[in-house]
C-alpha cells in the first residue's frame, strides 16, 4: 500500500512538474536520442499499442507532445520506471510497471524516439462533413 | 419425475415406438450382410467382388407380379397433440421458436412446420446452429420486443449448450421460454434424465415437466405468465417426447389468461401524484420499464407534471426516449421530488422484484454472486423505497395527478414545460459539442478509430428505424452522446452477465424482432464473442435478417490482454510476451471469409476510415433489402 502511495505519489509530482515546466518554456526542442524506426518494433512488440492506440491515441494520448511526462527523456523514464510493483486488488488497465530488466534504457528511449512521430491532426468539428451532419441533426430538434 | 402416462387407444394398435423401428432396422441391416458372405463361402470365391443382394422376399415376388395389394395406410393420428401445443404458442401470438433440431421434439416441430392455416409461421421456426445461439436470440428479441419467442432444444445436452445463455438472459431479467424435449423411451439413453430442468433451476424462474396433454397446454400458458411477470426471467418447460405423438382426441385448447401485475396502493399513488403537483421542480428517473407501454405511461405521466427526466435509454432496453424535450437536467438542477423508476431516486423509488426473490431456486447452493440490487447502487439512497412493479405503478398514479390537478397549477406546469424544454436542449447541443470534440482525436488514423466508426454510422441510419443490438462498452459506448436513442429497443445493452458469445445470437434475435418490423439491427461485434458461437452468421443469412454486422477487429480478448500486460509490469517482467493466450495472430481472422463461408454478404478486412464509410453506405443498403451484411473493419483496440 505504501509503495503504491509513493509511487503514485512519485508520478504525479514528476508529471505536474513536468507540466509546469512544460508550460514555463514550451519552446526548448527535448533530446532524442533513440532510434524511432527500432521504436516501432518497440512499441508493437511490448504492447503499448494495447492502451495508447497504435498512433498513440487511446486510453492515454500520446500523440501531440501533450503529455508533460513526454517532455524529456528522462522525466519519461522515471515515470517508466516508477509504476506500482504491487498485485492490484482488481485486474486493471492501468499503466504497467517497466523496470530495467524488462524494458532497457535503449529500448525505452527508442520508443520515446517513435512516440515523438505522433501527430494527430484530426478535421475541426465545423469543416467536417460527418461532425456537421451530427451537430445540425440535433439542432433540427431545437424547441420552436 | 417418472411418467404416468396411461395408454390411449391410438397409442395401442397403430403406432411404431422408435425404439421398435430401430430394432426392425438393425436385424434388416444385418441380414444383408450375412446373405453375400454366406454366398461367397460357398462358391469359394473372396465376397469382393459379388453383387450385394438378398434373394426376393415372398412379398416382393408378388408386387413384382402384379398380384399383391398395397398395405392400408394407417394414419395413427387424426389430432396431433404437438399441434395443440403449437395452437397455444399461436395463441400466446409467440412469432419465433429458434431450435436446434433434437431426437426428443420431433413429434412437436413436425406440428410447427406443418400444422395450421398459415402453417410455420407464428411462430415461425428458426433454424439456430447451437442451442446457446437459439436462447441468445431468444434473450436479444426479449430485450427488443418486451416480450417472449422460444428456444427449443434438445434434453440433457441441448440443455446444456444452452445453460450459459439462459444464465445471461437470467441476469438480463429477460422474458423467454426455453422448451427442452425429454424422450421418455430413452432413445439415447444419456439424452434424457427424470429431472432435466434441474440442470438449468438455479438461474430459471419456473419449470415444469408435464405428464399429460392437458397439463402440457397449461405449463406452456403458465411459462408465458411466469415469464412476463417481474422479475422477468427465462422459464422452462419439458416436453415429454411421447406426449408429442398422442391422439389429442377433442381436447380444447384452454382459455389463456394473463398475469395480474400488481403496482403500488391507491394512497400511494395518491400521495406520490399529490407532492409531483406540488412540488415546484419535479423530477423522474426512469430505468428499465418492462415493455413498450410502460414508456408511454412513464411519458404521458412526466408530460402532465412536466417533471425533468433521467432516463436510461443509452445503457439499455424499455427506457424513457432520450431525446423526448423532457430529458435533460431541467431549468435548474435543485429537485424538490424526486421519483425513480426502477431506479434510485431521492424521494420516492418504486422498484420491482429482483433476482434475490427467486433465491429459493438455487437447490444446489451455487448462489451466483449475489449483490445488491444493481439498480440501487449508485445514485442517491431514496427516502421510500417501494417495492413493486414500477410499470404496473405508473397508470395509477396518472390518473391520480388527472383526478388532483386543478386549472390554477396547469399554468405553472406548462411555464415549467416551456423552460425546460429550452434548457435542455441548450444543455443537449453543449454537451453534443463537448463529446465531438472527445471524438475528434485519431479521427484520420488507420486502423479505424472507434469513435469514428459511430460517429460515421449515425448520419447514415437517423432517419431509419434502428436497433443497436450488441454491447457496446468494449467499443467505447460512442453512441451514447452521438445517436438519438427514442425508440424502447434503440439499445439493447451491456451483457448482463458477461456471459460468451452473446453478441451475435442476441443481435440476430434482435434483427428477428426486427425483419417483419421494416427496422434495421446495428451489431458492432467484437472480434473475440464472435469466436463462440459463429453459426448465427448462417442463421442470419438463411431467415435473410436485416442486420449489419461491423466488427470491433482489434485481434484480441483485448481486456485480457491489456489485464495480463499490467500484471507482468507487477512482476518487472515486461510485457512483450502478454499477446500469449490473449490475442488472435498467426494467423489473423479473416471474419469477411468465414461470414462468405456461412453465406452471407460481406467485405474486408478495411482498416482505411475512408474505405470504412463507403463499406457503411452498402452494407445499410443491403439490410434495408432485407440482406444481413458483415464488414470487418480492423480498429484500434479501443
Ligand atoms: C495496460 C495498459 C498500458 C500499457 C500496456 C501501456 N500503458 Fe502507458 N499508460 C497507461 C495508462 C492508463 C496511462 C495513464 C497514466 C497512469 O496510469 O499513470 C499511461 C500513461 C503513459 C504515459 C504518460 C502519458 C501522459 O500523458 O501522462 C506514457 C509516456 C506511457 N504510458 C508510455 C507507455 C509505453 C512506452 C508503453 C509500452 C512500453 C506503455 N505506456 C504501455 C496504460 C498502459
Amino acid at each position: 500500500m505504501i509503495k503504491i502511495l509513493i509511487s503514485t505519489l512519485l508520478i504525479s509530482v514528476v508529471s505536474s512538474l513536468a507540466s509546469t515546466v512544460l508550460k514555463a518554456a514550451p519552446a526548448t526542442p527535448a533530446m532524442i536520442s533513440g532510434n524511432a524506426d527500432k521504436g516501432e518494433a518497440l512499441y508493437y512488440n511490448h504492447g503499448c499499442y494495447a492502451c495508447h492506440g497504435y498512433n498513440g491515441i487511446g486510453k492515454h494520448n500520446l500523440a501531440n507532445d501533450v503529455s508533460g511526462i513526454m517532455m524529456s527523456e528522462a522525466v519519461y523514464l522515471i515515470f517508466l520506471r516508477a509504476r506500482s510493483e504491487l498485485n492490484p486488488p482488481l485486474p486493471t488497465q492501468r499503466m504497467p510497471h517497466y523496470p530495467e530488466s524488462s524494458l532497457s534504457d535503449q529500448e525505452a528511449l527508442d520508443i520515446y524516439a517513435y512516440i515523438r512521430t505522433f501527430k494527430d491532426t484530426p478535421p475541426e468539428a465545423e469543416s467536417n462533413a460527418t461532425m456537421r451532419a451530427i451537430i445540425n441533426s440535433a439542432q433540427s430538434q431545437a424547441p420552436q | 419425475m417418472a411418467n404416468k402416462r396411461t395408454n390411449t387407444p391410438a397409442d395401442k394398435g397403430n403406432r411404431i415406438s422408435r425404439r421398435g423401428f430401430i430394432g426392425a432396422s438393425v436385424v434388416g441391416g444385418a441380414t444383408t450382410v450375412l446373405a453375400p458372405a454366406a454366398l461367397a463361402g460357398s462358391t469359394g470365391i473372396s465376397d469382393k467382388n459379388q453383387p450385394k443382394s438378398t434373394p426376393p422376399s415372398e412379398q416382393k415376388m408378388e408386387r413384382e407380379v402384379g398380384s399383391s395389394v398395397p398395405p392400408k395406410p394407417v394414419q395413427s393420428v387424426r389430432r396431433a397433440a404437438s399441434d395443440l401445443m403449437v395452437q397455444v404458442l399461436k395463441d400466446l401470438e409467440i412469432e419465433y421458436v429458434a431450435l436446434n433440431p433434437g431426437s426428443s421434439f420431433e413429434g412437436l416441430q413436425e406440428s410447427l412446420i406443418n400444422y395450421g392455416d398459415k402453417p410455420n409461421s407464428m411462430p415461425e421456426v428458426i433454424s439456430a446452429l447451437h442451442e446457446g445461439s437459439a436462447v441468445d436470440m431468444a434473450h436479444g428479441y426479449g430485450r427488443s420486443e418486451g416480450k417472449p419467442m422460444c428456444a427449443l432444444i434438445q434434453g440433457t445436452v441441448g440443455l446444456q449448450n444452452g445453460s450459459m445463455a439462459i444464465y445471461q438472459a437470467f441476469h438480463g431479467q429477460t422474458p423467454l421460454i426455453v422448451l427442452a424435449g425429454n424422450d421418455e423411451h430413452n432413445f439415447l439413453k444419456v439424452h434424457t434424465g427424470e429431472d432435466i430442468a434441474a440442470l438449468v433451476r438455479p438461474f430459471t424462474k419456473w419449470d415444469a415437466q408435464p405428464e399429460t396433454l392437458e397439463q402440457t397446454l397449461l405449463a406452456l400458458q403458465e411459462a408465458y405468465r411466469q415469464t412476463i411477470t417481474p422479475p422477468c426471467a427465462p422459464v422452462l418447460v419439458v416436453l415429454n417426447s411421447e406426449i408429442q405423438k398422442q391422439e389429442a382426441g377433442d381436447l380444447q385448447v384452454p382459455i389463456y389468461s394473463p398475469p395480474k401485475i400488481s403496482g403500488i396502493s391507491q394512497q400511494q399513488a395518491d400521495s406520490i401524484a399529490q407532492n409531483l403537483i406540488l412540488a415546484n421542480n419535479p423530477r423522474i428517473s426512469v430505468g428499465r420499464l418492462r415493455t413498450p407501454e410502460g414508456i408511454n405511461s412513464a411519458v404521458e405521466l412526466a408530460e402532465l407534471v412536466a417533471a425533468s427526466v433521467q432516463t436510461s435509454a443509452t445503457t439499455g432496453p424499455m427506457s424513457f426516449p432520450q431525446r423526448h424535450p423532457l430529458v435533460g437536467p431541467g431549468s435548474n438542477n435543485s429537485y424538490d421530488y424526486h421519483l425513480g423508476l426502477e431506479k434510485a431516486a431521492a424521494q420516492v423509488s418504486i422498484t420491482g422484484p429482483d433476482l434475490k426473490s427467486l433465491i429459493e431456486r438455487d437447490v444446489a447452493g451455487v448462489r451466483f454472486g449475489w449483490k445488491e440490487d444493481p439498480t440501487l447502487r449508485r445514485g442517491p439512497k431514496p427516502e421510500t423505497l417501494i417495492s413493486a412493479d414500477a410499470e404496473a405503478s405508473i397508470p395509477l398514479i396518472v390518473s391520480a395527478v388527472k383526478e388532483q390537478l386543478k386549472a390554477s397549477i396547469r399554468k405553472s406546469i406548462a411555464e415549467r414545460l416551456q423552460a425546460s424544454t429550452k434548457e435542455n436542449h441548450v444543455f443537449r447541443m453543449k454537451s453534443l459539442r463537448q463529446a465531438i470534440e472527445k471524438k475528434r482525436p485519431g479521427w484520420n488514423d488507420t486502423p479505424v478509430s472507434l469513435a469514428r466508426m459511430y460517429a460515421e454510422l449515425w448520419p447514415l441510419i437517423k432517419d431509419l428505424d434502428w436497433c443497436l443490438a450488441s454491447p457496446t462498452h468494449f467499443s467505447g459506448r460512442h453512441h451514447r452522446e452521438l445517436w438519438d436513442h427514442d425508440k424502447p429497443y434503440s439499445y439493447l445493452g451491456q451483457f448482463p452477465a458477461a456471459a460468451l458469445g452473446y453478441g451475435l445470437g442476441s443481435s440476430t434475435g434482435a434483427a428477428l424482432a426486427a425483419r417483419d418490423r421494416d427496422r434495421i439491427v446495428i451489431n458492432i461485434q467484437a472480434d473475440g464473442d464472435f469466436n463462440y458461437m459463429p453459426g448465427s452468421i448462417w442463421s442470419a443469412a438463411h431467415h435473410k435478417l436485416p442486420m449489419l454486422i461491423i466488427m470491433h477487429n482489434n485481434r484480441a480478448w483485448h481486456m485480457e490482454l491489456m489485464y495480463v500486460q499490467y500484471m507482468a509490469g507487477v512482476r518487472g517482467r515486461g510485457t512483450d510476451r502478454a499477446h500469449i493466450g490473449t490475442t488472435f495472430r498467426d494467423p489473423y481472422i479473416n471474419f469477411a471469409k468465414i461470414a462468405e463461408g456461412y453465406g452471407m454478404k460481406s467485405e474486408g478486412p478495411i482498416s482505411d476510415p475512408k474505405q470504412m464509410v463507403a463499406a457503411l453506405k452498402r452494407g445499410i443498403d443491403a439490410v434495408r433489402n432485407g440482406e444481413p451484411y458483415l464488414i470487418d473493419v480492423l480498429t484500434q483496440p479501443r
